[in-house]
């Protein structure tokens, strides 16, 4: 695979040649042009920002190149599901073979403010990415798996991942990403997904980055009218993850579950900004973050859930839970309330800190096991809390997997 | 003890006498650290570390108050021989070296 | 609960308190902060020279820093358009005796009705009109057991050491804007001083207000617990409407050593137009417990963050806070807790209301610093929003690193349910006395910690104001 110049180094030529090496339409030309404008008039954050006040975006790798030919996507769809309409490939073959599709909701739509800029990058510099379309009516059996490998660790890479599901379409999907160990990369991928009216999509994405990545991401998800949305982060890997997630309640009765895990260790930072917007009637979002931070590692969360003026019969709740499983690893939760209507059906947001209770410790160890394997129980345990929330099998067991290297598995213990 | 046997028990240079007025202080870069070095209205010299335990602040770009080094973040002190918290915010002291004049040259042991 | 008094429905709307003497008092400068103006104060108090200088060095900190950007609107407040110090009708030191203080000033006292509170049981009021302590009586018992209560003014000139010693140890002139500002031109309050083992069972009060338009209010307050020993220490406050902006902008800062106990309560219910910009921040020591309770009523804007700095093992801190916002008022209160020291415990309550286009919002933060073992806090905070343009925000801070702590923060926003409402206006109440019930119920957890003159006020405010929602 070549590289191009350095991430550091984009202009609006370097741009143009994305568009030349993978021989793209007009439109799409057109559209990165757009996107990289803003890029530009948009200046990274600068650290003043809430947001960003807790990860300082300093030692971002800019000089590493950007990927130019990204391996191909990795994924299956049963002969079935692609009769019936349904579209899952690598973004770059979804514009060759479904142009019109892509063309009609790539890049339509901004996404969270905190990160504007590396939104408007990743729509002009990508070089890879998913595509998922699912068409009204069709529900997709089994669970849809996309993965990347990337080759090498210093690179930059930001892949776009669209993901639709048109009305009365139900679709679960878990994307994945993994990257060597060693040097410092940059990986900077968005992921725009959008539910139709009475849609049912559960969405999931497992990072598993190298150990000296750095992840710049952003995720924008519309909840259609009566539609029913689960999306899951689990954060395993990389050196420093700043992500920005925005949950936009924009159709009545609309419903979201928004799900993190967050294994973390050694010198590992996760900082993750979350907004649940309840801007129409009868909507509900409830959120629920986990974190098991070992070794020196550091979690911050920053959520604000704005229930909108005028809204009526919402319901909200955001809950950001850390267990500190060593002296010198840190939490910062900060659930944020902004409520403008005063017709509330449940509003509410809680956040905890701290070891596992003393208690539950020795009862555990009361029943024979080692303080290591006591511990690993319980933080499975707590884990739980969000694993029963996974309702598909394929999910549960690829993030149970990842997570074991940190948290361990609780197989053999009683 | 001479300047020689200064050095073998750790004293470093970091300043001459002349570089700072009487009731101020002011940061000097040493051996990789940083330190606020400063010398009392009465003549006494003393130095700490450079940062505030509070939220980073360089304290010596702030202001010495009789023998309270103040930061000039959020005015917490700090004591300029013990590096004991005089006034908050800061809760954490932050470390004192000992400190003393070899001639025109001031001393601090790291 | 009982219902209330159907006579108290007979109050006007307008505000009780609403009214201001015609007579001038007698010092006043012209409008405006200068060095000159600070160099000034410090002359007519005849302070020592230590002093003068902090109140300058404050003034440079003031102009030097910038307005704070988060929180609520202060765009309001013009610096040059205030009065920094004004003096009644006295010859300077505290009156000894009601019969004493001038003339106009007893009117002011007798509208607020403390004759009466005088005969009942409280140990003593320091009073303020327009910034200087006029009225001050302590009671005989309490000078025996060697407590100090008097002005903070006094205090420097009477206890020159011992207020040497503390104050600026826990809030700095240079700690933000607003406590620059007042170290600069602070100009009464109350110091005490509660010698070892010495426990005052009855609350200590002082009343203020502002009463000159345009007038800045900067009491000072210190309060030195030591070991052993325990005060409470209420403030209450009323003050008249205006068109022009007033600014509000006092400091306290509280001592509580080894094994000592402190309370202090604030009901404010500021006019509409005034800007109440408070810095309050205690020290516990081993074994101390310091309580703030903060009732936020009035103002147009309030932004106060009563604060506990836990700096010896097993202290335990709490904040119980109430605010309520009325048309055009944005309360922005909450509580910071700094654990740094092991075993230490904190609890922040919080209870908000907002009406017609007021909003509240809670701040807060809980740091715990790393080797602060076996520590623990909760912070519950509920809101009520009784109105659709109304709003309630919570911006809950958490820094913990240590991991072997327990830290919980919970919150809720809520209406007042429809049920509730149309159960008790099944019982013969009018929508309005039925919401104010609700509300009083809503924030009675924290009201029962009041002394009960204040719980009374409370309980007939919250009942006004939602007279006003419904009428």
């Amino acid at each position: 695979m070549t590289l191009t110049q350095t991430a550091s180094a984009l202009d609006a030529d370097a741009i143009g040649r994305i568009s030349d090496r993978l021989d793209e339409p007009g439109w799409l030309r057109a559209l990165r042009a757009r996107w990289w404008e803003r890029a530009e008039r948009t200046p990274p954050p600068t650290g003043q920002e809430e947001e960003w006040r807790r990860t300082s975006l300093d030692a971002l790798p800019r000089d590493v190149g950007l990927l130019l030919d990204a391996p191909q996507l990795e994924t299956h769809l049963s002969p079935d599901a692609a009769e019936a309409g349904v579209v899952l490939t690598d973004l770059r073959t979804a514009v060759r073979d479904h142009s019109e599709l892509v063309e009609r909701f790539l890049g339509q739509a901004d996404g969270p403010g905190s990160h504007a800029h590396f939104w408007a990058l990743a729509h002009a510099a990508w070089t890879g990415g998913l595509f998922c379309y699912v068409p009204r009516g069709v529900t997709v059996d089994g669970t849809l798996v996309a993965r990347y490998t990337l080759p090498r660790a210093d690179i930059a890479f930001h892949p776009v991942s669209l993901v639709v599901a048109e009305e009365s379409s139900s679709v679960t999907l878990l994307e994945e990403v993994t990257s060597p160990d060693g040097a410092p990369g940059w990986f900077g991928g968005i992921a725009d997904v959008r539910a139709g009216q009475t849609a049912r999509v559960r969405y999931a994405s497992l990072q598993q980055l190298g150990d000296a990545a750095w992840r710049v991401g952003a995720e924008r998800v519309v909840v259609g009218q009566d539609a029913v949305v689960t999306t899951l982060n689990a954060e395993v890997g990389s050196k420093i993850t700043k992500l920005g997630l925005d949950v936009l309640m924009t159709g009545k009765g609309g419903t979201s579950k928004v799900l993190g895990l967050l294994a973390a260790g050694d010198d590992q930072q996760i900082d993750i900004n979350t907004v649940q917007d309840l801007a129409a009637d009868h909507t509900t979002s409830d959120l629920l973050y986990l974190s098991a931070l070992y070794d020196r590692a550091h979690a911050s969360f920053y959520g604000i859930t704005n229930v909108r003026h005028g809204t009526k019969q919402t319901s909200s709740y955001q809950e950001c839970r850390n267990l500190l499983l060593s002296p010198q690893a840190g939490a910062e939760p900060i659930p944020v309330l902004e409520i403008e209507a005063n017709d509330i059906l449940r509003c509410g947001h809680g956040a905890t800190a701290g070891a596992i209770d003393p208690t539950t410790l020795f009862y555990a160890q009361s029943r024979g096991l080692d303080a290591e394997s006591a511990e690993r129980m319980i933080v499975r345990g707590f884990f739980e809390q969000v694993v029963a929330k996974i309702e598909d099998e394929t999910i549960r067991e690829r993030i149970l997997g990842a997570l074991a290297r940190r948290i361990g598995t609780t197989e053999g213990l009683a | 003890m001479t300047t020689l046997e200064q050095t073998a028990s750790g004293f470093v240079t970091v300043a001459r006498t002349s570089d700072i007025e009487p009731g101020s202080v002011r940061v000097v870069e040493v051996d990789g650290r940083s330190l606020c070095i400063g010398l009392t209205e009465d003549g006494d010299w003393g130095a700490i570390d450079n940062f505030c335990t509070h939220d980073g602040g360089t304290l010596g770009e702030g202001e010495l108050d009789d023998t309270g080094v103040e930061c000039p973040r959020h005015g917490g002190r700090f004591d300029l021989f013990s590096g004991r918290v005089l006034a908050l915010p800061p809760v954490r002291p932050v470390k004192a070296y000992e400190t003393i004049v070899d001639g025109h040259d001031v001393r601090v042991r790291l | 609960m009982a219902l209330p008094n159907p006579a108290l429905s007979q109050i006007p709307d307008s505000y009780k308190y609403g009214w201001h003497d015609a007579e001038q008092p007698r010092t006043t400068f012209a409008k405006g902060i200068s060095a000159e103006v600070v160099a000034e104060i410090s002359r007519i108090k005849d302070e020592p020279k230590w002093m003068t200088d902090l109140r300058l060095k404050a003034y440079r900190h003031f102009e030097a820093r910038p307005m704070p950007k988060w929180g609520a609107d202060l765009s309001g407040i013009d610096f040059g358009d205030i009065y920094y110090y004004v003096t009644g009708n006295s010859e300077g030191g505290a009156a000894q005796s009601w019969d004493d203080v001038p003339d106009y000033i007893r009117r002011t006292y007798d509208k607020l009705g403390i004759p009466e509170a005088e005969k009942k049981y409280l140990a003593g009021v320091g009073g303020q009109y327009d910034s200087e302590v006029i009225y001050h009586n302590i009671r005989e018992d309490l000078e025996k057991q060697g407590v100090i209560f008097m002005g903070t003014d006094q205090a420097l000139k009477e206890h020159p050491d011992l207020f040497r010693e503390h104050f600026g140890t826990v809030i700095p002139a240079n700690d933000n804007k607003l406590a620059a500002l007042n170290t600069a031109v602070w100009s009464g309050g109350s110091f005490i001083y509660v010698p070892k083992g010495v426990h005052v069972e009855l609350p200590l009060q002082a009343y203020f207000r502002i009463n000159t338009q345009n007038m800045g209010q900067f009491e000072r307050t210190l309060i030195i617990a030591d070991e052993g020993s325990s005060v409470h220490y209420v403030e209450g406050c009323t003050a008249p409407t205006y068109s022009t902006a007033s600014l509000h902008s006092a400091v306290v800062e509280i001592i509580v050593k080894k094994g000592a106990r402190v309370r202090y309560t604030t009901i404010q219910n500021w006019s509409s137009n005034v800007y109440n910009l408070v810095t309050k921040r205690a020290v516990a020591h081993e074994d101390a417990v310091m309580e703030w309770v903060d009732g936020n009523l009035g103002s147009k804007v309030t932004m106060k963050y009563p604060s506990i700095y836990l700096l010896g093992e097993r202290a335990h801190g709490e904040v119980l806070s109430i605010a309520f916002a009325g048309d055009g008022q944005h309360q922005d209160a909450g509580g910071k807790i700094i654990h740094a020291a092991p075993n230490t415990t904190s609890l922040i309550t919080s209870k908000s209301i907002s009406r017609g286009t007021g909003r509240t919002s809670y701040r807060g933060l809980i740091k715990v610093y790393s080797g602060c073992e076996r520590s623990k806090s909760t912070v519950r905070c509920d809101a009520l929003i009784l109105d659709d343009d109304a709003r309630s925000d919570t911006y809950p801070y958490m820094e913990i690193d240590e991991e072997n702590v327990t830290i919980g923060h919970e919150a809720t926003v809520s209406k007042v349910g429809s049920e509730q409402l149309f159960y008790l206006m099944s019982r013969g109440l009018s929508e309005a006395e039925a919401s104010a019930m609700i509300v009083n119920g809503f924030i009675e957890p924290i009201v029962k910690e009041l002394p009960m003159e204040y719980a009374v006020e409370m309980n007939r405010l919250i009942q006004l104001q939602m007279e006003g929602a419904v009428g």
